[in-house]
C-alpha cells in the first residue's frame, strides 16, 4: 500500500488561527508535491487535544486509512503523548506521526501574521517530508526475575535485604567478612537521638538470619554481574576457597559496601601510629564495646582528652558528616565513666545537620565539655608528656596537655569500591564514592538500570540516612520489579549495522549505559537493546556511520531539515 | 478489605517522587495540594545547589508527569479535613475550594489576565510584584491553568458586575460559579510530605527587616534573580531602583531561636552570593557565618569555588551582629573573629532565615493523629522502623515535613516512604 499522510492543523482556540492564515496553510499543504500525492488529507480542527479533538482524529486515521500522521498543534512538551495514544487507539504505530509546533516556534512569537504563516508552512513541510522516513517501532516484553543481590551487609545491606525479601522476591545477601552487621556492631551506643540503643541492630541482624527468603553468603565476593535490569547473571566466589562459586540470576543488584576511615598516618602532625595513647574514634569505638572501658595504654584511666575533628577533611575535600555527632558521644561516654575528666573538643565548624543534633550539642557542652574553634592544630610529645598545640581563629598559639588524644578521620570509600564500580558498570565521582544516576532527584540509582547504591558506599552518611537509603531502594525496586510483570525496554534505541562497523570499539568507550557489547568473533559492536537508552553518544563518535539512532537517524533528520530550510 | 490507593498530601518535590512511584504500579494516588500549582518549594529557585542545574529544567518534567498521569487525580487548591480509620482502610474527607478555571478545557493561553481590571500582591513572589484577580503564580506553573482569588474577583465578591474573563476566554473554561466542593475518598496509606515553612524575619528586628526596604529575605533575592521572577532575573534594589553595589548576606537568622540547624542555608547562602557575583561581578559581596554546615561529598566543593569568585567570607556569631542605616544605605555592626566590634557599609542585606515546620503541621497531625516533635515537625520513629514512620500504622513521613532536608534528602524519604507502602499494601 502506498503512504496516505493525513495533515491536521489546530487551532488552539484563537491562539493559533488568530496568529496564521489557516486556509493558506491548508492550501499549500494540499498542493505539497514532495512527496508527491500521498497527502490525502489536509484538515484544520478548532482543538485536537480536547476529548472531541480525539475522537475526531482517530475517525479520521480509520476512514482515511491513513499511514502516517502530521499534526501541527503546540509544544510535543503538552500533547506528545496524547496524540501518540490516539495513534494507539488505531492501530496506526505512534512513530509513524510527527507533531509540528506551530504555536510556540510561530503563532506566539511572530507579530506579522504572513510571516508566522510562512513560517508554519516550512515547518509543517519538514513535519511532512520526516515522518515518510519515519519507521514503525514496536514496544517489546521482557520477562523479568524479581530477586535481588545485595551486596554487603552492615547496616544498609541488611535494612535492603530486610525491605526487599518477601513471599514472591529472594534477597541474596553477600558479606566480605565472616560476619554480618557491619561497622554499626563495634558501637557501644548510638547516637541518644537516633534510638533507643543498639539491641534494635542485634534484632535487624537475627531478622535477616531467621528470614527464609534472605540467603546469606558471608567470606564471599561478587566475581561476576552480567546483563540487565531484570535480568542478571551473578557468580559469587567464596574467598578462602576458589572452587566455591554460586552461581544465580537476579533481576537487580543494591552496593551497599559501606566505608573506611581515612587513615591519619597520613598526616603526621598527628602523631598518629607514633605518639602512644592517639587512637581514632572507631578504635575507642571498639574498646569500649569489648571492655565497656577507655583507658590508657598503661591501663590507667586518662585524667584530660583532647578529641580533634575533621581529620583528613581539607585533603578528602569534604565534610563527613556525622563525626562531630560521634566525637559528642564519645565526650559523654568518658564523663559517664569519669566525672572529673577533662574534655576537650577541637573543631573547625560544627556539623550539625540533623534536626535534633543541635540539642545534642548544648546536652555535650552543658556536661563541662569544652569546645575550641582551630586554625591549625597539632600533637607533639615532650619527655612523656604530650600536648596539642594550636592556632585559634584570631592567630593566637596555645597549647594544652592530655593524656589521650581521639582523633575524628574522614570518613571515604570502602575498599575495593573501584573494583566493585568495574564490575557492575558504575561510575565513582570526583571523591571516589559510587555516583547516583542524579544527584537531586535520583539519589539511589546509578547510570546502570536495576543498579542501586546505598547508605555510605554513596556518600558519607549516619545510621538513620543509611537505614533511609535502604528503605528508599525498597520503593524503586519494589514499584518497578513487580514479581510476575513483564519490563517494557525503551524503543527509541540505537543499532549498529554489522555491515559498515569497522571494530574500532569508539562506541563502547562513550557508551554511559553500558549498552554495547563486543563481538570478537565476528569484530563487530552490537547494541544490547534492553539496556540502550537512545541518548545517541554511539552515533555521534561512529567514524564510519555503522551507528544510528531509531526514530532519529540521519535521513529523517536530513530530510526534516532540507525542507525546513527550503 | 484493604485499599490500596494511596493520599499523598503535599505536591512539592518528595509528593511528586512519591506519587509518580506509585503511580507506576498502577496504583490510584490522590495527590492534595492547598496551592494552585505543584512543585513546591523547588520552583521557586532558578538553580539548586551545589551542581547549579536550573531548577524547573529538572522539576517541570516530573511535574508534566503528575499531569499526565492516569492514575494520579491530582487536588489543587485543597486540603485535608477529616481523616478515619486505620492502616489499609481510611476514609479522607477532603476541602476542594472552587478554581473558577477548568483543568480540562483551559489550555494555558493566559488571554484572561489582561482583561481583568483587579491587581493585587502576588505571594508567590514574596510581594516583590502584582498578578490579577484570574493568575497563575509565576510564568511556567503547573498545571499551565489560572486559578481567580474570590477575595478579590469584584464579579465574585460583589462589588461590582463583571465577566471580562469570561468574555475573553475562547474555550469556554472560567466558570464563575463553580462552587467549593468537599470529596470523601477511601485509602489504604497516606504519605505526609507537606513541606516547610521560614520563619518569619520580623521576630528579628535587630537585621530591620521591614523598616529598611533594601533588607531582603533570601527567598526574596532568590525570586530577583529568577529569570521567571518579578524583574525577569534583574537584581535592582526595592528602593532606588538600581542594582546593589555591596550585598552582606546574613547567615543562621534564627537558628538559636528553633533550637536546630536547617541544614540547608550555608549552601543556599552561597549559591546566593554564586548568582550575584554572577550577575553583578562588580559588586561587593559579604558572607556573614558561624559554623559551615556543608556535609556532604559534593558540597565543600562548591564552599571553595565560590571563596575564589572573590565574596569575602566574615566569621560572626549572629546574635551580635545589627543592621542599621536608612532607605538607601545600610550600616552592619558585627563583631569579628577576634572579638572585636567592626562596621561594614552595604546598600543590600539578604537574610537567611531558618527553615521552620510548615504552617499547617499542627492541624494535619491533629487531624491525622500523629505526633509532632518538640521543634514542630513531624516525629518520626527512630532507628527501630525508621525516619518515614509516625506514630500512626499506614501514615509515612516524606520531605521537609519531617525536618530540614535538601532536595536529595527529601526524594530519598518520599522513595522510602513508597517502600513501605509497597511493603504494607502488597
Amino acid at each position: 500500500m502506498s503512504d496516505r499522510i493525513g495533515v491536521y492543523v489546530c487551532e488552539c482556540g484563537p491562539n493559533i488561527a488568530d496568529k496564521v492564515d489557516i486556509k493558506k496553510i491548508l492550501t499549500e499543504i494540499s498542493a505539497f508535491n514532495e512527496p508527491p500525492e500521498k497527502i490525502i488529507i489536509a484538515k484544520k480542527h478548532k482543538l485536537l487535544c480536547s476529548k472531541e479533538g480525539q475522537d475526531f482524529l482517530a475517525d479520521e486515521i480509520i476512514k482515511n486509512e491513513l499511514t502516517h500522521l502530521v499534526i501541527a498543534a503546540c509544544s510535543p512538551r503538552d500533547h506528545d503523548i496524547t496524540f501518540m495514544n490516539v495513534c494507539k487507539r488505531t492501530d496506526l504505530n505512534p512513530y509513524l506521526y510527527k507533531l509540528v509546533n506551530i504555536r510556540e516556534h510561530c503563532a506566539w512569537i511572530i507579530p506579522d501574521k504572513d510571516e508566522a504563516t510562512e513560517k508554519a508552512i516550512q515547518y509543517i513541510r519538514a513535519g511532512i517530508s520526516r515522518v515518510t522516513y519515519q519507521d514503525p517501532l514496536i514496544e517489546k516484553e521482557l520477562d523479568s526475575i524479581p530477586d535481588v543481590l545485595v551486596i554487603g551487609a552492615g547496616i544498609a545491606g541488611i535494612e535492603a535485604s530486610l525491605s526487599l525479601a518477601g513471599e514472591n522476591r529472594k534477597v541474596y545477601l553477600v558479606e566480605r567478612t565472616s560476619s554480618i552487621g557491619g561497622k554499626v556492631t563495634k558501637f557501644e551506643k548510638i547516637l541518644p537521638h537516633q534510638g533507643t540503643n543498639l539491641d534494635i541492630i542485634q534484632e535487624k541482624i537475627k531478622a535477616v538470619q531467621e528470614n527464609e527468603n534472605i540467603e546469606i553468603f558471608t567470606e564471599s565476593e561478587v566475581e561476576k554481574a552480567i546483563g540487565f535490569f531484570g535480568n542478571f547473571e551473578i557468580t559469587l566466589k567464596n574467598i578462602h576457597n576458589d572452587e566455591q562459586n554460586n552461581e544465580f540470576k537476579v533481576g537487580a543488584i543494591v552496593a551497599a559496601t559501606g566505608f573506611n576511615l581515612f587513615n591519619p598516618e597520613k598526616i603526621p602532625r598527628y602523631g598518629y601510629g607514633k605518639i602512644e595513647d592517639v587512637y581514632t574514634s572507631l578504635e575507642i569505638e571498639e574498646s569500649n564495646s569489648k571492655t565497656g572501658k577507655i583507658l590508657l595504654k598503661s591501663g590507667k584511666p586518662p585524667k584530660s582528652v583532647a578529641l580533634i575533628h575533621c581529620v583528613g577533611r581539607e585533603e578528602r575535600g569534604y565534610c563527613s558528616r556525622v563525626c562531630c555527632n560521634y566525637m559528642f558521644k564519645i565526650a559523654q561516654y568518658l564523663k559517664e565513666k569519669m566525672p572529673d575528666i577533662k574534655i576537650t573538643e577541637f573543631y573547625k565548624d560544627l556539623c550539625l545537620p540533623n534536626k535534633a543534633d543541635q540539642e545534642f550539642f548544648v546536652d555535650t557542652k552543658n556536661k563541662g565539655v569544652n569546645f575550641i574553634r582551630f586554625k591549625d592544630i597539632a600533637v607533639k610529645q615532650k619527655d612523656k608528656e604530650k600536648f596539642i598545640e594550636y592556632t585559634k581563629m584570631d592567630g593566637k598559639k596555645e597549647k594544652i596537655s592530655a593524656e589521650m588524644i581521639i582523633l575524628a578521620p574522614a570518613i571515604e570509600p570502602a575498599e575495593g569500591s573501584k573494583e566493585i564500580a568495574e564490575l557492575l558498570n558504575i561510575s565513582l565521582d570526583e571523591t571516589g564514592f559510587f555516583q547516583e544516576a542524579h544527584q537531586k532527584l535520583n539519589p539511589v540509582a546509578t547510570s546502570i538500570d536495576g543498579v542501586f547504591i546505598v547508605g555510605t558506599a554513596q556518600n558519607p552518611k549516619n545510621i538513620p540516612d543509611s537505614m533511609m537509603d535502604a528503605q528508599a531502594v525498597g520503593g524503586k525496586i519494589l514499584t518497578q520489579l513487580i514479581p510476575g510483570e513483564k519490563l517494557i525496554p525503551e524503543v527509541i534505541v540505537s543499532e549498529i549495522s554489522e555491515a559498515f562497523c569497522t571494530g574500532c570499539q569508539t562506541c563502547l568507550s562513550v557508551c554511559s549505559y553500558g549498552a554495547i557489547y563486543f563481538d570478537e568473533d565476528r569484530n563487530i559492536s552490537i547494541v544490547n537493546e534492553a539496556i540502550c537508552r537512545g541518548c545517541g553518544n554511539c552515533v555521534a563518535s561512529c567514524p564510519s556511520g555503522a551507528a544510528h539512532a531509531k526514530h532519529f537517524t540521519s535521513t529523517q533528520i536530513y530530510q526534516e531539515v532540507l525542507e525546513a530550510i527550503r | 478489605m484493604n485499599n490500596s490507593d494511596i493520599l499523598v498530601i503535599g505536591a512539592g518535590v518528595a509528593g511528586i517522587e512519591a506519587s509518580l512511584l506509585l503511580a507506576s504500579t498502577g496504583k490510584k494516588v490522590y495527590l492534595v495540594e492547598k496551592a494552585s500549582l505543584t512543585g513546591g518549594n523547588v520552583i521557586k529557585y532558578e538553580d539548586v545547589f551545589s551542581n547549579m542545574e536550573c531548577s524547573t529544567c529538572m522539576i517541570a518534567p516530573k511535574q508534566q508527569e503528575v499531569l499526565q498521569s492516569e492514575n494520579i487525580e491530582l487536588l489543587t487548591l485543597s486540603t485535608v479535613e477529616k481523616v478515619q480509620g486505620e492502616i489499609g482502610d481510611f476514609t479522607v474527607t477532603i476541602k476542594k475550594k472552587a478554581r473558577y478555571v477548568s483543568l480540562i478545557d483551559c489550555i494555558g493561553c493566559g488571554m484572561c489576565y489582561e482583561p481583568c481590571p483587579v491587581s493585587l500582591k502576588n505571594e508567590f513572589e514574596q510581594n516583590l510584584s502584582e498578578k490579577k484577580a484570574i493568575y497563575v503564580p509565576c510564568p511556567g506553573s503547573l498545571p499551565n491553568v489560572p486559578a481567580i482569588d474570590p477575595e478579590y474577583c469584584l464579579q465574585l465578591n460583589g462589588k461590582k458586575t463583571c465577566n471580562a474573563c469570561v468574555e475573553a476566554c475562547a474555550f469556554g473554561a472560567i466558570n464563575l460559579s463553580d462552587k467549593d466542593e468537599k470529596i470523601e475518598i477511601k485509602v489504604g496509606a497516606i504519605i505526609v510530605a507537606s513541606g516547610f515553612d521560614i520563619v518569619e524575619p520580623a521576630g528579628f528586628p535587630q537585621f530591620g527587616y521591614g523598616k529598611y526596604p533594601n533588607v531582603y529575605t533570601a527567598i526574596e533575592a532568590e525570586r530577583l534573580y529568577a529569570s521567571n521572577g518579578p524583574t525577569e532575573g534583574e537584581i535592582t534594589l526595592r528602593k532606588g531602583n538600581t542594582p546593589p553595589q555591596a550585598i552582606a548576606i546574613i547567615q543562621c537568622v534564627g537558628r538559636e531561636q528553633q533550637g536546630y540547624c536547617s541544614s540547608v542555608c550555608c549552601m543556599y547562602s552561597l549559591k546566593l552570593a554564586h548568582y550575584l557575583k554572577h550577575k553583578l561581578p562588580d559588586a561587593k559581596i559579604y558572607n556573614f557565618h558561624s559554623d559551615w554546615c556543608m556535609p556532604g561529598k559534593y558540597n565543600q566543593k562548591f564552599h571553595q569555588d565560590v571563596k575564589e569568585e572573590g565574596v569575602d567570607f566574615i566569621y560572626s556569631p549572629v546574635d551580635k551582629i545589627k543592621v542599621e542605616g536608612n532607605d538607601k544605605s545600610l550600616l552592619i555592626e558585627y563583631y569579628n573573629g577576634k572579638d572585636e566590634k567592626e562596621k561594614l557599609s552595604a546598600d543590600m542585606v539578604i537574610l537567611s532565615l531558618a527553615m521552620m515546620q510548615g504552617k499547617d503541621t499542627a492541624s494535619l497531625s491533629k487531624l491525622l493523629g500523629i505526633e509532632q516533635d518538640k521543634r514542630g515537625f513531624f516525629m518520626n520513629q527512630g532507628i527501630q522502623l525508621g525516619s518515614v514512620d509516625t506514630s500512626k500504622p499506614g501514615i509515612f513521613l516524606a520531605g521537609c515535613a519531617e525536618g530540614p532536608k535538601d532536595i536529595q534528602g527529601s526524594i530519598t524519604q518520599a522513595e522510602a516512604a513508597v517502600g513501605k507502602v509497597m511493603s504494607y499494601l502488597s
